[in-house]
């Protein structure tokens, strides 16, 4: 995983952050890609989510608790669901905020075959965040953002490979 | 006009501020100190945007947290015709809470009111407003473009506010392409903020007869009685506008706030009292700013120094609104000043002000209106005059200054200077710091490969606004006034129309009274801040107390003088044309031994004034006839660490002459409070915005204020020369440290580095900058 510092201010301060990945997965890519375009699943697979509203087939709002720093408090945020009709890839926008901050994101992940029955998810994704979050947390912001990414496709994996041990 | 205290008077005598046993006990009175039965606490919701759309905005959750009683948006506002108040500049309008869109980050979108601050906040948080996002200009070259236009609600559909010039174009073109040397930089006075200890608040409250009481934290409560009236449309008799303490100001507490106009609004709405205290965070963020000046300066001269002419352009960058709280004709301030202490043959200034998606603001930061911008630009200029023509910038100054026969000095760009000495302040500064044995110092020092710097700044500024013909806020003509009464005891009050922020006027008001009347000043009270009671002023800010509200007490003092005189002939039992004044008591001419004092003719003046009218009151509205024009030589002396970067100012000097000192002690703290602050600015303050729009400095560990662990030893002396217009010959100093010290600390951080080839550097100057310098410098020299 790396962190690619980007735009902000010219010294690097700024509040825009990169982030890419890669989780191996111990099922398919069709039961991964049946997961991943699911809105509900996408939606309890955030970290610290409390709420979960699915709007339609590409569409979940979700109430997340957020705490960066001294600033904590729910996010309310809408994801969007782009999936590829190649199959194999999918993207996301989330977007939403709180508390008088606000966060904007895009993230993908490329389901890739590893051809002996798992899955590789590489994913990556970009986040701008705005208001307290950004200002009063921003000397722990990257490092919680990292967290709180690599968890939620952590949980993807988590919750793809639960099912398996149980039919184990 | 002496410029000691006389025996039994009380200017010049360094008294102990009346008003500190107060502050220092912990017993003054804010804003937030006040506490009104049933009253309700305000939260503003801010954007986190700095530039979108507003697609909805969701009060259900806030309006069902505990204890919030209401939630008010731009719309609620714009339906009863509050949704805008002007600015002071008169020229644009603010948002009260955002209609349509945000323009900046942090810029009010909703008011929450609620039976506790907790409350309050909790409901904030509650409301849910959706952004559609909209691009961004933070770079007011990028504005120049007119690509993204920021205010389509102005009838010019452009990012530009206005262009402003003053001077003779023509001439210095032809000057300057004749000049055999010629220098021009880009001179940048970063964005920085006043940053008051205390931020801003307010008390408004409607009472049972529905007039409406504001406690604010005001430097200007009068015009904010009219402010007010004009945009909530109430009678003026119906506000009663009280500023109690204040904790610092600086300019920043002079324009009216979305924040005050929401609380009355509440307040009206709901019928209780509505109490808002901004947050470090919102006042930082969306309080007026100050500066954020690009000045491209150019300077011709002749191979031996002397100045043929001088152009300075600026674009300025003026955020969302344009609430740069500048006087009516004078959208750029006191700009003009530019030319500094020098008699420039031909000058010419412009600035060309842009929108941007920044806060609004560009107030006059401890300095009258852009003053302190145009002094550093002249001041760093002329180093680097000095530095292309390889002379001692001490020698470029000194063949520059307006010679002292030359007061009053006309101005190339339209001032007439009262008075200075110029050279005599510059002789007093190398004589106290020692300059031969510290150019001897550094000699050595380079020849060792060390770093040491030696700044000078030999600024004037103009204070005072000011005289009416000129000057005024919102059509209000800038003059200012005060009210006297002396009691039978000969003790007394006198109320003006200014407000202490901390400037110590209960003790300096005092003093000209008692100096006027020769009475004693621990016996004089001084009353400001409360529109019910104070004559009508324009407050406290650009150092106009002392030039004009100082003016108006001692001529509010003559008047009672002129009507003590009558009671004291009757005492006398001589007609009025034999009673003088003399050494603070009235006595018959040619017989001193006949006298009376004031406090013996004010006892009369209620008990035995024969046919005369009794008591014993005056007022004055002082219109001044010019402005006053303090000046100063200041010098730092620094050393670089050229490992690290690391600046240490070891000495400064600051020569000040603010005319006749009323209280040197508190002239003394005013000097030490501004070079303070300038060295803050010049070292570590600027409110940074990222590409994005994001305001990077939100908070006191992002945007430094100086303990006393960085705070350099100040050392001080003074020349006078007494403005000739002033009634007692004052200047104001208060704000001198704060114009003058950023150039001199500037100036002796680029000499430092100057055998390295750095010809300038924009503040803040701090650590990693000068680090930069020099690595980039020493990669240079490798190369080369």
């Amino acid at each position: 995983m790396a962190r690619h510092p980007s735009g902000g201010s010219e010294d690097g301060t700024g509040v825009n952050l990169q982030y890419s990945g890669e989780e191996k997965i111990a099922v398919g890519p069709g039961v991964v890609w049946a997961f991943v375009t699911d809105p509900g699943k996408v939606g309890r697979c955030m970290p610290e989510v409390k709420e979960v509203a699915v709007q339609d087939q590409t569409h979940v709002d979700a109430v997340v608790q957020v705490a960066v720093g001294p600033v904590r408090g729910k996010f309310k945020l809408k994801v969007e669901l782009l999936p590829d009709a190649s199959g194999r890839r999918i993207d996301m926008k989330i977007s939403g905020g709180g508390f008088g901050s606000a966060v904007d994101m895009t993230a993908g992940a490329d389901v890739v075959d590893a051809g002996d029955g798992t899955t590789l998810l590489k994913w990556s994704g970009q986040a701008i965040a705005r208001g307290p979050v950004a200002a009063v947390g921003g000397r722990v912001l990257d490092a919680q953002a990292k967290k709180l990414i690599e968890q939620a496709f952590a949980n993807v994996r988590r919750e793809l490979s639960a099912p398996m041990v149980d039919q184990a | 006009m002496s410029t000691e205290p006389k025996p039994g008077g009380s200017l010049g005598v360094a008294m102990k501020r009346k008003e500190d046993p107060r502050f220092i006990q912990g017993k003054g009175r804010y804003v937030d100190d006040i506490s009104l039965p049933g009253m309700l606490h305000l939260a503003i919701v801010r954007s986190p945007y700095p530039h979108a759309g507003i697609t909805s905005i969701d009060i259900s959750e806030a309006m069902r947290v505990p204890g919030v009683r209401a939630v008010i948006t731009g719309k609620d506002l714009e339906a009863a015709g509050l949704g805008w108040l002007p600015t002071f500049h008169g020229f644009d309008k603010q948002m009260v809470l955002a209609i349509g869109k945000v323009l900046f980050q942090y810029q009010e979108v909703a008011a929450v009111f609620a039976e506790s601050r907790g409350a309050a906040a909790d409901g904030a948080e509650a409301v849910h407003v959706e952004y559609a996002p909209l691009p961004v200009v933070t770079d007011p070259f990028a504005a120049r473009t007119d690509q993204v236009i920021l205010r389509p609600d102005r009838e010019k559909k452009t990012n530009h506010i206005y262009h402003w010039e003053v001077g003779d174009k023509d001439a210095t073109a032809r000057a300057l392409r004749t000049s055999p040397r010629r220098i021009s930089q880009r001179i940048w006075f970063q964005r920085c903020h006043p940053a008051p200890l205390e931020p801003c608040g307010c008390v408004a409250q409607f009472d049972a007869m529905g007039r409406l009481q504001f406690y604010v934290t005001s430097q200007a409560p009068h015009v904010y009685r009219t402010a007010l009236a004009i945009v909530t449309g109430i009678a003026e008799d119906k506000i009663h506008v009280i500023s109690p303490d204040i904790g610092g100001g600086f300019g920043n507490k002079v324009p009216v706030y979305p924040g005050y106009v929401c609380a009355i609004v509440g307040a009206l709405k709901l019928g209780r009292p509505v109490k808002w205290i901004e947050s470090r965070t919102e006042n930082l963020t969306s309080t007026g700013f100050a500066r954020d000046y690009h000045m491209d300066v150019e300077i011709g001269a002749t191979d031996d120094g002397r100045m043929t002419a001088l152009h300075v352009a600026t674009t300025a960058d003026h955020g969302a609104f344009d609430a740069a709280a500048d006087p009516t004709k004078y959208p750029a301030g006191m700009f003009g000043i530019v030319t500094g202490s020098y008699d420039v043959p031909a000058a010419h200034a412009e600035v060309d002000a842009y929108f941007t998606n920044k806060a609004p603001g560009g107030i006059a930061y401890r300095c009258s209106f852009r003053v302190t911008e145009a002094s550093y630009a002249i001041e760093r200029a002329m180093d680097i005059l000095a530095d292309e023509l390889r002379m001692d910038p001490v020698e470029v100054r000194r063949k520059n200054f307006v010679r002292k026969d030359q007061f009053p000095y006309q101005s190339r760009l339209g001032f007439t200077y009262d008075s200075g000495d110029y050279q005599k302040a510059l002789d007093v500064a190398l004589e106290k710091i020692g300059y031969k044995e510290l150019l001897k110092e550094q000699t050595a020092k380079r020849l060792r490969g060390e770093l040491m710097g030696i700044g000078f700044s030999t600024f004037t500024e103009v204070v005072g606004a000011g005289p009416s013909k000129h000057f005024d806020i919102l059509g209000i003509k800038m003059f200012d006034s005060a009210e006297i009464r002396i009691h039978p005891t000969g003790a007394g009050i006198v109320r003006t129309g200014t407000k202490s922020q901390g400037q110590g006027h209960e003790t300096t008001w005092a003093q000209i009274v008692a100096e006027e009347l020769g009475l004693d000043p621990q016996n004089i009270m001084v009353e400001e801040g409360d529109t019910d009671t104070a004559p009508y002023g324009l407050g406290t800010y650009a150092s106009r107390s002392t030039p004009v509200a100082g003016g108006a007490i001692a001529m509010a003092a003559r008047r009672v003088r002129e009507k003590a005189k009558k009671v004291a002939a009757h005492l006398l039992e001589v007609g009025e044309a034999d009673v003088e004044w003399q050494d603070y008591k009235f006595q018959v001419k040619g017989v001193p031994a006949k006298s009376v004092t004031m406090k013996e003719v004010a006892f009369a003046a209620y008990t035995n004034m024969s046919q005369n009218e009794p008591g014993l009151e005056a007022s004055y509205y002082y219109d001044p006839p010019n402005m006053t024009f303090p000046s100063g030589c200041y010098v730092a002396v620094v050393d670089v660490d050229r490992e690290t970067g690391e600046v240490k100012v070891r000495r400064f000097l600051a020569v000040d002459d603010c005319g006749i000192i009323i209280n040197p002690l508190i002239v003394e703290g005013q000097i030490h409070g501004g070079l303070t602050e300038g060295f803050a600015i010049a070292f570590m303050q600027e409110i940074q915005y990222d590409s994005d729009g994001n305001n990077l400095n939100t908070n006191f560990t992002d945007y430094l204020l100086p303990t006393s662990l960085e705070t350099p030893h100040w050392e001080t002396a003074k020349v006078t020369t007494p403005s000739p217009h002033h009634p007692i010959g004052a200047k104001g100093v208060g704000e001198s440290p704060n114009v003058g010290s950023p150039a001199a600390f500037v100036n002796a951080v680029i000499d430092a580095l100057s055998p390295l080839g750095v010809r300038h550097l924009d503040m803040p100057i701090t650590r990693d900058k000068v680090w930069r310098a020099i690595r980039a410098a020493e990669a240079k020299t490798a190369l080369a």
